[in-house]
């Protein structure tokens, strides 16, 4: 339990440090070292509770419970005052209305309700611990060099960089305090926190569309923060408790109790992972440095969304109005979302809607809940967070030094970053082609949605695929491009950003030639602790074969590809004399020099975010609505 | 352990059958397309004699990375049909032979060659139009057969094309796409007159060319053998019959690419996905509720 509470308190700590070291080594240093700190920390945690199903800590604090309340009263006044300051009226109401109801909540209810084991581990805890400690720290040495390289690009601007990685750290402590804390109410803290955190990241630059975007992402994330209140509240008082492991074993036992805390608490789940209707807020998100986005997307915020959801995985099985919400927004953003992501060129929002429609799909296995769906879903988890990681580090990387995030502009990154290609290339692999994690969790998903006869979430599966081969396929293609000779801009990379790149590079290798392992030693135990039994989703000779072939392929890309060989190299054919190869120009037939130009296809016609993003948004909101209607009229029906 | 055993002897095998039924095969595509035109035609040996010839040129390229996304792209495409003939998993295969398009895409996309990029886009654009019926029909195949596993056919009473017949003719239809025949022959075309340059392989020459041929045989081979499997069941006679409708099929799609002008990818995308979405959607939900 030490350790536990280290984890928490630790990161806060060096979050204190940061916001006084005024100068660039002092706050490498303290960065680095917290990092490794963390990073360590969470390897002897896991390691020393390897195939786990579950520990529980008899801990009660009134202390901390104060702390909670001090920490919604002062978020909740941290975005008062921005919202004042911004005259953004629907922050402002929300926030209010989030402070009174926690308020009432914390000194009615919550003072009655004892919760004996505050603190808990599981398996998926450990999982998403070692998610946030190592990826999230690894982000955090990267943001050293790249916000470096971006406080020079912006000169004129006020050096915030202390609170940017006070922040940064503060969330890290945020998530460990909703993967371990089984009092509701502490979770719901840790909740609120990140979404605070997000804020203040996502306005960091201050300028006019950064702060729009972040009060977006506010006004979403507190409804959502709503809807988590509403389940203490029916918890406290229906039910008695606010022990989570309590809630899920009454709803295991009686779905229908839960019927309505559980909505709300999807609901919760569902804008945090930034599902449609809700997307817009982690596109929004993009405007901030890249650590932030990467940081957002890999181990933080999204992920505490999903993770909630993953947890609830149980109780969808057995419940009928969530869980439709659930499956049905989650496989119907992942096939749209997939297919708004052909039509974009900017790296950033490809990587943007590419998270958006896996964590539909995580959420949609969520909502399937069944041991084989469970298994999908921490995989998903898994692979996202370091592949994506993995990309958004090389794309923020690549984006200081070609000056671009335009996917049109990586041509000839392989000549002019070599090292950084490769990398994302392999990042882009992981995502979407076997043998890789990535689609070795797809295909449990399919097996999970086969066997529940979801023949909707099948056909959402199917198309959402095909699109998610071309828009990573012809982004990988255009990385692939090479020319006789280019300069190499690798240089000036930073050292703190190779770190990082290299350590998620390893993640990403380790992770996907040990999978079998991982699932026998991390994943196995989780689910049989919570249903009993295991049930293969990819059997294990598979796993072992996918994970030979994943070494090969990695094999190929960093010591095939590349190399001289011995064969005669030509000028490529552009219908006339070369003039300059690389440059692709060519004297025509009017003896002109002319040049050869191609662009990858987009097809906004057909899969526009004009066009696609609108039946999305008000498929889900119905969708939602409905599920809200049917959960209250059980509830009517209980009381 | 027994899995990877048997499917390192299926690929040794299939590297050594795939590409000589696969040779004989695109001959007598030849042949026939030929009289289908009023022509004799070449020997039934002409694609072989071809890729001898490719084989003993000299190596030139454009870039020396081609080359290696061009291997991977063979040895995984045999991979996928060691996987299947030795009754591992559908999906597998499915999901290997996938990988091996994507290798033989980024080989085009390396050499930055406009006429070679446009190939890769279309081809990219092929995989995306057959990929939701291929996966729903492995989905299909699932739910008849009750596992991925190819050899389990061998335990049915009766065809899997009896209760997914639907899936079947989607399969068939995306046949085409995979079988690069047109109307579908988008990214590269054996129709001199329907092409611009050589489309995705207009970089590739030489002993590369030659590994390009030697794949689309393997593939075609292994893709007649998704169509077999539809026919197979516990009858050892049903193996004989699942050959003769296949080689049926193969020439209906000889017939096809000779009596249909290549369309436009808007038309290819449009057809193939309403098709995955009826057959396939209407198929699965019959066989999830009865």
């Amino acid at each position: 339990m030490e350790m536990l509470g280290f984890l928490i308190v630790f990161p806060l700590v060096a979050a204190l440090l940061l916001l006084f070291a005024r100068n660039d080594t002092a706050r490498g240093a303290i960065v680095g070292v917290s990092a490794a700190i963390i990073g360590a920390a969470v390897l002897l945690l896991c390691f020393s509770n390897i195939g786990t199903a579950g520990v529980y800590f008899q801990f009660e604090s009134t202390v901390i419970d104060g702390i909670c309340t001090i920490a919604s009263v002062l978020i909740g006044a941290c975005i008062l005052a921005y919202a004042i300051r911004y005259k953004n009226v629907w922050a402002g109401i929300l926030a209010s209305v989030q402070l009174v109801a926690s308020l009432v909540f914390d000194f009615g209810f919550a003072g009655s309700v004892k919760v004996p084991y505050g603190l808990c581990f599981d398996s998926l805890s450990l999982l998403m611990a070692f998610i946030i400690g190592i990826i999230g720290s690894a982000i955090c040495v990267y943001a050293l060099g790249y916000m470096k390289d971006f406080q020079a690009e912006h000169p004129d601007e006020k050096d915030r960089r202390p609170i940017f990685f006070a922040i940064m750290f503060m969330f890290l402590s945020a998530m460990f305090v909703i993967v371990f804390s089984n009092n509701m109410v502490w979770m719901f803290t840790g909740w609120e926190v990140t979404t605070l955190c997000s804020f203040l990241l996502i306005g960091y630059t201050k300028t006019e569309e950064a702060i729009h975007n972040a009060f977006r992402q506010i006004i979403m994330n507190i409804a959502g923060g709503l809807g988590f209140i509403a389940a203490l509240y029916y918890s406290a008082i229906a039910m008695g408790t606010l022990s989570f492991a309590d809630f899920l074993q009454i709803g295991i036992w009686s779905p229908a109790l839960v019927v309505f805390p559980v909505t709300c608490l999807a609901f919760a789940g569902i804008t945090k992972a930034a599902q449609m209707p809700f997307h817009t807020w982690l596109l929004g998100a993009m405007v901030a440095p890249t650590p932030t986005s990467a940081l957002l997307h890999s181990s933080t915020m999204v992920k505490a969304g999903v993770f909630l959801l993953v947890k609830l995985a149980p109780v969808f099985a057995l419940t009928l109005a969530p869980a439709l919400m659930v499956i049905l927004v989650g496989g119907i953003t992942f096939c749209l979302a997939s297919f708004i992501a052909i039509s974009q060129s900017n790296a950033k929002r490809v990587l943007a809607y590419s998270t958006i429609a896996n964590l539909g799909l995580i959420v949609a296995c969520a909502g399937v809940g069944t041991p084989e769906a469970v298994w999908a879903a921490s995989f998903l988890v898994l692979f996202h967070a370091i592949a994506k990681s993995l990309l958004f580090l090389c794309v923020g990387t690549a984006e200081h030094h070609i000056g671009s995030r335009d996917i049109e502009d990586m041509d000839l990154l392989f000549e002019r970053m070599p090292k950084l290609a490769r990398l994302m290339m392999l990042g882009i692999m992981v995502m979407f082609v076997a043998p890789f994690g990535m689609l070795i969790s797809k295909w449990a998903t399919l097996t999970s949605f086969i066997d529940t006869h979801q023949i909707a979430l099948i056909l959402l599966l199917a198309f959402g695929s095909g699109a998610t081969f071309m828009f990573w396929a012809k982004w990988l293609g255009k990385l692939a491009g090479i020319a006789t000779c280019s300069d190499n801009v690798e240089g000036t990379v930073h050292k703190s950003e190779w770190i990082a790149v290299y350590l998620m590079a390893g993640l990403v290798f380790g992770c996907c030639a040990l999978l079998p392992v991982i699932s026998q030693n991390v994943v196995q135990p989780y689910i049989y602790g919570v249903y009993g039994y295991v049930q293969d989703a990819v059997s294990n000779d598979i796993l072992w074969i996918t994970s030979i072939l994943s070494v090969a392929v990695f094999i190929v890309l960093f010591a095939g590809v590349g190399r001289s060989s011995k064969s005669k190299h030509v000028d490529i054919y552009l219908a006339g004399v070369s003039v300059n190869n690389d440059q692709r120009v060519f004297r025509n037939s009017m003896s002109k020099e002319a040049v050869a130009t191609s662009r990858n296809w987009y097809m906004a016609d057909i899969f526009g975010e004009d066009k696609i993003a609108p039946i999305g948004v008000v498929a889900c909101a119905i969708i939602i609505v409905i599920a809200f209607a049917l959960s209250v009229s059980t509830m009517s029906v209980l009381f | 352990m027994s899995t990877l055993i048997a499917t390192i002897i299926g690929s040794v095998l299939f590297a050594i059958v795939a590409p000589v039924l696969g040779c004989l095969l695109d001959g007598a595509d030849r042949k026939i397309s030929a009289r289908m035109q009023g022509r004799v035609g070449p020997h039934i040996l002409q694609p072989y004699w071809d890729v001898r010839k490719l084989l003993q040129k000299d190596r030139v390229s454009v870039n020396s990375s081609e080359g290696v996304y061009v291997s991977c792209a063979l040895f995984f495409a045999i991979l996928a049909g060691g996987i299947f003939f030795s009754g591992g998993n559908f999906l597998l295969c499915i999901f290997v032979i996938t990988l091996s398009s994507l290798f033989f895409i980024v080989a085009a996309y390396s050499t930055r060659s406009p006429y070679a990029e446009i190939g890769a886009h279309r081809e990219t654009l092929q995989v995306m139009s057959y990929e939701p019926m291929v996966l729903l029909t492995a989905v299909g195949f699932y739910m008849v057969v009750g596992s991925f596993n190819v050899s389990d056919v061998t335990l049915l009473s009766h065809p899997v094309v009896c209760t997914a017949w639907a899936v079947f003719i989607g399969l068939l239809f995306i046949l085409t796409i995979k079988l690069r025949k047109s109307p579908f022959d988008l990214s590269s075309s054996h129709h001199a007159h329907q092409e611009i340059v050589k489309g995705i392989t207009t970089e590739m020459s030489g002993p590369t060319l030659a590994r390009v041929e030697i794949m689309h045989w393997c593939e075609n081979v292994l893709f007649l053998g998704w169509v077999a499997i539809f026919f197979v069941y516990g009858n050892p006679v049903s193996i004989l019959i699942a050959v003769v409708l296949t080689l049926l099929v193969y020439f209906l799609e000889i017939w096809i690419d000779n009596n249909f002008a290549r369309v436009k990818w808007q038309v290819m995308l449009k057809w193939a996905w309403a098709i995955a979405l009826i057959a396939g959607g209407l198929n699965l939900t019959v066989l999830a509720f009865i």
